[in-house]
């Protein structure tokens, strides 16, 4: 197994390799010269000289590049334009933030999706299952961000029960202030993930539940419950791990959206307003680490997907 | 009638004969045909400021209210369509051209030109659409032009992947051999036989991705970096009604309202597109990819 | 006699649900007895699945149910689900046709096999295990200890079915349906299924079902035989009366549909016209529009017969089946075998039109990080043979012998290791693509599966038109007209050629790549199990198309496939491969009656004969084991490990493929020879 992790590892590499020129090469794309990008537009003239001395921009290209891309694996992203403090500090304080609502975001998913999507793929064509489609269609398309604002109307505008703004509590200091702080982003997010399940779920069981073992396990006498829990589910899976693979991105991205709404200061944010302040250093820092965590997201997924599928060999 | 002409009625006949498809339709044709003819429908000019109207709630003079500006909030989300579905069409064209012709190559060809087309695609994939997208625009600056080349951009591999997720499995069928056993070259049997094949989920792909560029569009002017104002925008509409939620909750409840049924119907339309054709080919949901990137 | 297990009155079903109702089986009556084995054949479409899931409660519920199913004192079309479940696994267990399938991948085998019997209470979860391996010895697995935790990918096919066999029966139910358990499996793994089959069913004494489109199977293993046509029983009765003295047209059509391996070389009798569609069947009998006998009487087209005593415990649904008898004993063979010898012998002379010389295509394995290459799956390695003009050289072989790739290897569809291919004198393997494109005009290759063979969204006229346009033929060949001409060559009417293949069935989507293979006038067709995917009494139809074409236009022809009884009657020559290797080609009569490789007589052994009195007679010889992996083929000569023959020798030394004294056959056996013979070595070394 760790041969396998490993393997696929190395062959992430050389997506990772070009990614990451393409990130370093953007501040050399941007108009205006790379310093500006770098330093700032106000910065001073000794700033200006000190960052090239520092970044070596009288240096060949592939050498500035081998710099800052030697750096960056040593989690030297360089210092904010902004803040003038390292960008990794920056990314790491926002980190348990996005954490929390990511990790609320899918206990939420799950425990809206997985029931719709195993109801209504056990009475396919039912009232029920029709109604549930509806609900996922409306979970999938309604934008992340019109649905935060339509549950600040309520439970902040009407209702008064939460803030339409969140901060970060940390869920282990503060229970309920983190709950009531991260519950309605947490929601927003959390019904597309129960978009995901529902649909996708839903469509993988379908189809297993035409398989013929499905038949032979029936032809044993197997209980409806022990069929479906036993046989279709675990099949059913492997196909929808593929399908969260995916989904990681748009998840990634909704993370981003939803912490704009709620103006809840994570890493989607902190990108955010990166990008509104030209602050690009912090850029290159937020988008690498974005890309580092979906690629893992990925091996995860695959490694997961060998680990349920006893026909992949991963020695 | 020709016979390809009497098949492709009877295609939109069984489409158009589930209610749902019917229904988004209908909705999709009001807001094209609204879009194109923006100039004559719309009540106000949409960048017509009237300090006057400030705020104000629908009524009989504004439907949909009136902005922070005393704008026709009304008129600008029926220019805001425009701007949707041109960045839409832009977008999806773009994605298009590059992306069908790579899946098509990979999968046809194989070996090295599958390796070196696929790696560039799983590059692109790297990184979310929407910070893909992001990132273009630092780099590109705020322009619709910009917009609609990003989120053309992040749509590349789902076209690339579809497509060669289809000639590899025709690549397989024995019709396609069986051209080569003819003595029929590459090209021909690429373009006569593989690509004729491969419409129907590109069909569906085009549909669900105007949904997904919509969405993108909408969520990066939300996040304040899409098409600079004044040009009216639905998500950047969202983004400053967020601000007048408790003074004018409807200002960003009536523009989301129809943001919100245009990706339902195209979404709708997209997986009735591709029940039907499944009856005809082998297309199934899963294979109309998931890749919906702004949320 | 005693009380029957199962007893069917009057079952019908009915699908409903999208459109109008589609009556599947309509109205049948029969009983089964423990000790038994009841056969149902039927083509597609007859209704004989439908039934076996109809007994067990299984149907969808787009099914609706009529008359009676009782088994063990349970009315199975009334019983509430909980009964039905009950009964499943307990009184009645099931076989499906194809084990890759009906065993859950993700499962482990053991689990799978006892999973019943746990759910049912009969044995406790912790002695799950030991009762699954229990169960794995006794449908003859090896090594049982260590399989029963592996999963259904570490088995071969033959292993998987025989695995479903101890699932079907680890219950002890009394009732056991097999439907078509053999079908997807290769002839030598069909005889050791059907002998583990027939060793637990004696075991247990149950009563056996067994569905199947195969005559061979039922005369090997049935006692009792029901025909299914259009949803209906059309005759029943004892295996030797159903195969001696049929009773119904149809099942006499059947029988004379059938080539036969044990038979002189008559043309082959087909049924005309195609299996009804239960959708639209046709009103009376609904056999009278393919029926010699009823097709013009006004009776047969207007009143279904009823299924009536004709003999005793014979039963048949025709009016006139006193005619019967008579219609059978017209067919009987005309014996023509003299005259294809002769022709043989008349063809030796010619240089051979095509000529495969150590023809090796091997397929690169790669792993590990780099994807370099480890190995090389040696699909076909070091093939000789040839073909003449006008003559049909059979190559046969089981699944993964590597015939199919050596046929698409000789068309050029996949690029030789090594060797040559010459044809018409010409090398070819060498060629460029421009080059070789215009040897393809002369030799044309037919596809096994008639519905992916045909582009779906193109008219099957400019299907058949399509080689002519590639090579710019089409006016010069007198376009219209010659697709015109091509469709009545093959028996089409020139109507349908603005149709869609979707609007064709197998067989005539078949004719329509003869068609297509046919417009350019080749010389040489490369048949690749051209009538595997087809109905019997189709395929009889597909075979005398191409005796016929090949009489008309003296085409040649390789016939690659894994069916020996239809080989034997199409050709002139045989090749026998396995595991990429030709291991014996002779003329065809003499392979067949004087074969001299222990595999080509382990092969023919394992075919069954549809014949009731031949199941005594032979003697069979049931191959252990699986064909082994051709990426680690074994030492020495292939087939040894499996070989009944072998010695120390053949593990080391590989026999060379070598001319056999006084036979016109090369062979590749240290010790070729008569089985006779073989058989009292095979005796004393044991």
């Amino acid at each position: 197994m760790t041969g396998y992790i490993i393997r696929r590892l190395f062959q992430l590499l050389p997506v990772l390799l070009i990614a990451s020129v393409g990130i370093w090469a953007m501040i050399y794309a941007v108009p205006g010269t790379p310093i500006g990008a770098i330093v700032g537009e106000n910065g001073t003239q000794e700033q200006i000289q000190a960052a090239i001395e520092r970044l070596g921009l009288d240096q060949p290209v592939l050498v500035q590049f081998w710099n800052w891309f030697r750096n960056a694996i040593l989690g030297d992203f360089g210092f904010s334009t902004q803040s003038r403090q390292p960008v990794l500090d920056i990314i790491v304080q926002r980190i348990p933030a996005t954490v929390q609502l990511g990790t609320g975001a899918i206990l939420i998913g799950l425990i809206l999706g997985i029931p719709v999507a195993i109801i209504s793929a056990v009475y396919p064509g039912s009232w029920i299952d029709r109604s549930l489609s509806g609900w996922s269609a409306l979970a999938l398309g309604v934008p992340t961000f019109w649905l935060g604002i339509l549950l600040i109307l309520l439970f902040s505008v009407h209702l008064s029960w939460l803030p339409s703004a969140s901060g970060y509590v940390s869920f282990w200091e503060n229970p309920l202030l983190a709950i009531r702080n991260t519950f309605l982003p947490a929601l927003t997010l959390g019904v597309y993930v129960s978009g995901i399940f529902a649909r996708f779920l839903r469509a993988s069981l379908l189809s297993e539940l035409k398989a013929d073992y499905v038949r032979t396990a029936r032809s044993k006498g197997l209980k409806e419950r022990d069929v479906i829990g036993r046989h279709v589910l675990r099949n059913a899976l492997l196909p929808f791990v593929t399908v969260v693979g995916l989904m990681a991105a748009a998840f990634i991205g909704g993370t981003v959206v939803t912490e704009a709404v709620f103006t809840y200061p994570g890493i989607g944010r902190l990108l955010i307003q990166a990008i509104s302040t030209r602050d690009y250093p912090l850029i290159q820092g937020v988008i690498l680490f974005i890309l580092v965590v979906h690629v893992l997201i990925n091996l995860l997924v695959d490694v997961l997907y060998a680990y349920i599928d006893p026909r992949i060999d991963y020695s | 009638m020709s016979d390809g002409m009497r098949r492709a009625l009877g295609f939109v006949r069984r489409v158009l004969q589930r209610k749902g498809a019917l229904l988004s339709v209908l909705f999709l044709a009001t807001v094209t045909t609204v879009a194109i003819f923006a100039r004559w429908i719309v009540p106000y000019d949409p960048v017509a400021q009237d300090l006057i109207s400030t705020l104000e709630p629908p009524s009989a003079r504004h439907w949909f209210g009136a902005d922070e500006l005393g704008r026709d909030i009304l008129s600008r989300v029926i220019y805001g369509a425009r701007t949707s579905l041109i960045t839409a069409a832009g977008a999806v064209t773009i994605a298009g051209l590059v992306g069908v012709p790579i899946g098509l190559v990979a999968g046809f060809f194989g070996g090295w030109r599958d390796a070196v087309l696929m790696r560039i695609v799983d590059v692109l994939v790297s990184l979310p659409g929407i910070l893909l997208a992001m990132a273009l625009i630092a780099v590109l600056g705020r322009s619709q032009l910009a917009a609609l080349v990003a989120v053309g951009i992040t749509g590349i591999p789902s076209f690339a992947r579809i497509t060669r997720a289809q000639v590899l499995s025709l690549r397989k069928r024995d019709f396609v051999m069986a051209v080569e056993a003819l003595g029929g070259s590459s090209t021909y049997n690429m373009f006569t036989t593989v690509l004729p094949n491969s419409w129907s989920p590109i069909l569906v792909q085009v549909v669900i991705l105007s949904a997904v560029a919509i969405l993108l569009e909408a969520a990066l002017a939300f996040l304040g970096i899409g098409i600079p104002p004044p040009t009216p925008s639905w998500g950047e509409m969202l983004r400053t009604g967020k601000s007048y939620l408790y003074e004018a909750p409807y200002y960003a409840v009536l523009p989301g309202i129809v943001l919100t049924l245009t990706i339902l119907s195209l979404d709708t339309l997209g997986r009735t597109l591709a029940l039907v054709l499944e009856d005809r080919h082998e297309v199934t949901e899963e294979e109309a990819e998931p890749d919906r990137s702004a949320a | 006699m005693s009380e029957p297990v199962l007893s069917v009155r009057g079952l019908a079903v009915t699908f409903v649900g999208g459109g109008r109702p589609v009556p599947a089986v309509r109205g049948i009556d029969f009983d089964v007895y423990a000790n038994e084995v009841l056969g149902i054949v039927g083509e597609s479409g007859s209704g004989k699945s439908v039934t076996s899931l109809a007994i067990t409660g299984l149907l969808p519920e787009t099914a609706q149910l009529q008359g009676s199913v009782r088994l063990s004192d349970v009315e199975v079309t009334t019983a509430d689900p909980e009964i039905l479940r009950q009964m499943r696994g307990q009184d009645v267990g099931m076989i499906f046709q194809d084990p890759t399938t009906t065993l859950n991948p993700v499962l482990p085998i053991g689990r799978q096999v006892t999973e019943g019997q746990v759910a049912h209470g009969q044995i406790p979860a912790q002695r799950a295990r030991e009762r699954g391996i229990e169960l794995l010895r006794e449908v003859d697995i090896p090594d049982p200890e260590g399989r029963v935790s592996q999963y259904p990918h570490q088995f071969s096919g033959g292993m998987r079915q025989r695995a479903v066999i101890a699932m079907a029966m680890a219950g002890r139910p009394r009732l056991i349906i097999a439907d078509e358990p053999t079908t997807a499996l290769d002839v030598t793994v069909q005889a050791q299924v059907l002998s583990v089959l027939a060793k637990r069913q004696a075991d247990t004494g149950a009563a056996v079902i067994l569905i199947t489109h195969d005559l061979g199977v039922i005369a090997e293993v049935a006692h009792r035989v029901a025909v299914m046509y259009g949803g209906r029983i059309v005759e029943s009765g004892p295996v030797a009366e159903i195969f001696k003295r049929p009773q119904h047209p149809y099942t006499v059509g059947l029988l004379q549909s059938l080539p036969r391996i044990d038979s002189v070389d008559e043309r082959l009798v087909p049924i005309p016209g195609q299996p009804p569609n239960p959708a639209r069947l046709p009103k009376g009998c609904t056999f009278h529009p393919r029926c010699p006998i009823g097709r013009d009487r006004p009776r047969c087209q207007t009143e279904d017969p009823p299924l009536s005593e004709v003999g005793p415990s014979h039963r048949s649904a025709c009016h006139y089946a006193d005619e019967v008898a008579k219609l059978f004993a017209d067919a009987m063979p005309q014996g023509r075998a003299a005259a294809t010898v002769a022709q043989a012998a008349a063809l030796a002379v010619e240089a051979p039109l095509l000529t495969v010389d150590g023809l090796k295509v091997y397929f690169p394995i790669k792993a590990g990080l780099l994807r370099r290459r480890v190995g090389w799956v040696r699909a076909v390695d070091g093939v000789s043979l040839s073909v003449r003009a006008g003559e049909t050289v059979g190559l046969v072989g089981e699944s993964g012998c590597g015939k199919t790739t050596t046929g698409r290897a000789i068309m050029g569809l996949i690029k030789a290791t090594g060797g040559s291919v010459s044809f018409a004198g010409q090398e070819i393997t060498s060629l460029g693509l421009g080059e070789l494109r215009k040897v393809r005009r002369h030799m044309q290759y037919i596809f096994q599966d008639p519905y992916s063979s045909l582009n779906p969204i193109k008219t099957v006229g400019d299907i058949v038109a399509e080689p002519l346009r590639i090579h710019g033929l089409y006016d010069e060949k007198g376009g219209a007209a010659r697709i015109s001409e091509l469709f009545e060559l093959v028996g089409l009417s020139r109507t349908v050629i603005g149709r869609y293949p979707r609007e064709f069935s197998g067989g005539q989507r078949q004719r329509i790549g003869i068609a297509r293979a046919l417009a350019l006038q080749p010389k040489l067709l490369i048949l690749d199990e051209p009538v595997a995917a087809l109905d019997v009494s189709i395929q009889a139809q597909v075979i005398n198309l191409l005796q016929d074409l090949q009489k008309e236009l003296g085409l040649a022809y390789l016939f690659i496939a894994h069916d020996l009884s239809v080989v034997r009657h199409i050709s002139d020559r045989v090749a026998v491969m396995y595991l990429g290797r030709i291991v014996e080609e002779s003329e065809k009569t003499t392979l067949y009656e004087q074969p001299t490789h222990p595999y080509t007589q382990s092969l023919l052994s394992a075919v069954p004969i549809p014949d009731p009195d031949a199941r005594e007679a032979r003697r069979r010889i049931v191959l252990e084991g699986d064909i082994p992996n051709p990426a680690k083929p074994p030492s020495g000569c292939y087939f040894h490990p499996r070989c009944f023959k072998a010695t120390a020798r053949c593990a080391v030394e590989e026999p060379s493929f070598a001319p056999y004294p006084g036979l016109p056959t090369r062979s590749a056996c240290h010790y070729a020879g008569p089985l006779a013979v073989v058989g009292r070595q095979h005796e004393a070394a044991s």
